[in-house]
């Protein structure tokens, strides 16, 4: 055996491993990156430009249920993020500041009804959650 | 494919199919027909990643396309990107700022050590060398952490580079940070140049590409200087600000898998020093044209046509891109380096070697199948 590995080992034995055991640690997300979006639909001026720009036709302008077309009266994005690719071309363009992209990264999900994004977090597929 | 396979005449003959679900073979396959342990002739069964880049392209503006060419090599985006859009710029007209210019060069090359990274590892794994591969995807995630930081994506930077310049500016603390990641580069590198002896063995010799038939097969990038021909579009047609650095080219005479190895370990090196240099003259200005700020809908891009050419970490690409006036372009057409490194070098190589250094030859050439299939 070649003595000279020893030291190596040594080192390595003492070092901390390049993983984190991620439930209880991360690693920090900076500022930039683009996850789940963010919608501000009372700064939304229903100019229709996220939905022209995104590549993939992931967002739709819909109108709202009825019960909210009162206050409401406009389209407003619906966005789908199966379809999303997270480039941020709607965040770039809003020239309102009404949509963003978070750090939000945790999007899996068992529920198919959930990779939609309604414009109101409290449509559900034109239904009110319960 | 089933149906071409013949009952084998003799009994040592059999049909062998490495990928695509191969492990080692990304997704892509070659059908070997083996005599023995001897490879008599290789056939390669590509179409398993076609996403049909060049009718996309058709459909999207500039800044779309530009989000899009991301897709085109998965290891290397930010090369991509930046054929794209100079290929854009060009037909525009437009007047990228020097900062911009800056800061595409240290993208690119940096997308370039990370991708020779991964030639490394890979390599390593198809050679039976397992700690090289969990070293070198170890030290490429430092870069991914860059990436992440400057352009909000660890692997894809949609569109980071985009016609008119760059998306977004360095944060502030990024260039303290890129020094940083390339000290641990430069370890990289160092523990990719020791001597392994298992690797020699498996690499020396085997694979050999002569520079005559690297020539006539339209070999470009790393594995024909590996055959001994000093080329570089760097030099030759210095784009953005590479004709202000000072670098070298590494050549290598003997064209075997070690060779382009060896190639892959000194592209490193230069790559560093290029990052070194850009990032001490990085002026201060605009990363993007003024009209360019926020992107647009509908562009008028002139009427015309171009060619742009790059050395990208595989080798040579390029995009031919027409234009009829509309703000989409008339028709695109990328040319990949790999669909020549994959198709007729792969087969030539193959043929004659061993079963076992299948995986070496393979991996050795450097290639990225969903840049072969487009």
């Amino acid at each position: 055996m070649s003595y000279r590995i020893l030291p190596k080992l040594l080192k390595n034995m003492l070092s901390k491993p390049m993983t984190v055991k991620f439930p209880h640690e991360s690693i920090p997300i900076p500022d930039r990156y683009r996850g789940e979006h963010k919608y501000d639909i009372d700064n939304c001026i229903s100019c229709g430009l996220c939905a022209k720009i995104c590549p993939n036709r992931a967002i739709e302008m819909i109108e709202l249920p009825k019960e909210y077309k009162e206050k409401y009266p406009k389209t407003y994005p619906k966005i789908d993020l199966g379809k999303c690719c997270f480039c941020g071309l709607c965040e770039d363009i809003c020239p309102k500041d009404s949509i963003s992209l978070t750090k939000n990264v945790f999007l899996s999900t068992f529920d198919p009804s959930t990779v939609i994004k309604e414009p109101l977090p409290t449509i559900k597929g034109g239904k009110e959650k319960k | 494919m089933i149906e071409e396979m013949e009952p084998a005449p003799k009994g040592t003959e059999y049909d062998f199919y490495f990928g695509p679900a191969h492990p080692g073979s990304g997704n892509f396959g070659v059908k070997l027909k083996i005599d023995g342990e001897i490879v008599v002739s290789a056939r390669a069964d590509p179409g398993y990643l076609h996403r049909g880049f060049e009718k996309l392209m058709e459909y999207r503006t500039p800044i779309q396309n530009a989000v899009l060419s991301d897709r085109l090599c998965i290891l290397e985006p930010l090369n991509w990107n930046l054929v794209h859009a100079e290929a854009v710029d060009e037909l525009m007209g437009i007047e990228v700022p020097e900062r911009a210019k800056y800061i595409r060069v240290i993208m690119a090359e940096l997308s370039r050590i990370q991708s020779h990274i991964i030639w490394y590892g890979v390599f390593s794994k198809g050679t039976g060398f397992d700690t090289g591969f969990k070293m070198a995807f170890g030290y490429r995630d430092y870069i991914l952490d860059l990436f992440e930081l400057i352009t909000g994506g660890r692997v894809y930077p949609a569109g980071y580079i985009c016609p008119g310049g760059v998306r977004r500016d360095f944060p502030d603390n990024a260039k303290m940070k890129i020094l940083k990641v390339l000290d641990k580069m430069n370890k990289m590198i160092k523990l990719g140049e020791l001597e392994n002896p298992a690797m020699d063995a498996r690499s020396k010799d085997v694979g050999v590409l002569k520079l005559k038939d690297a020539i006539r097969l339209g070999v470009t990038g790393p594995v024909l200087r590996g055959s001994g021909m000093n080329v570089d579009v760097r030099k030759e047609e210095p784009y953005e600000v590479y004709d202000r650095l000072d670098f070298e080219v590494p050549v290598r005479k003997k064209g075997d898998a070690y060779a382009r190895y060896c190639i892959g370990i000194e592209e490193m090196k230069q790559s560093v020093k290029i990052v070194k240099q850009a990032l001490e003259d990085l002026p201060d200005g605009d990363v993007i044209e003024t009209s360019l700020k926020k992107p647009k809908l509908s562009y008028k891009i002139p009427e015309g046509e171009v060619y742009v050419r790059n050395e990208i970490a595989r080798g040579e690409a390029a995009i031919y891109m027409v234009s009829n006036g509309n703000s989409t372009p008339y028709r695109v057409k990328v040319r990949g380096p790999d669909f020549l490194h994959m198709i007729p070098v792969l087969e030539h190589l193959l043929k004659g070697v061993q079963i076992a250094d299948v995986p070496a030859v393979y991996w050795s050439l450097n290639i990225c199948p969903a840049d072969m299939d487009r």
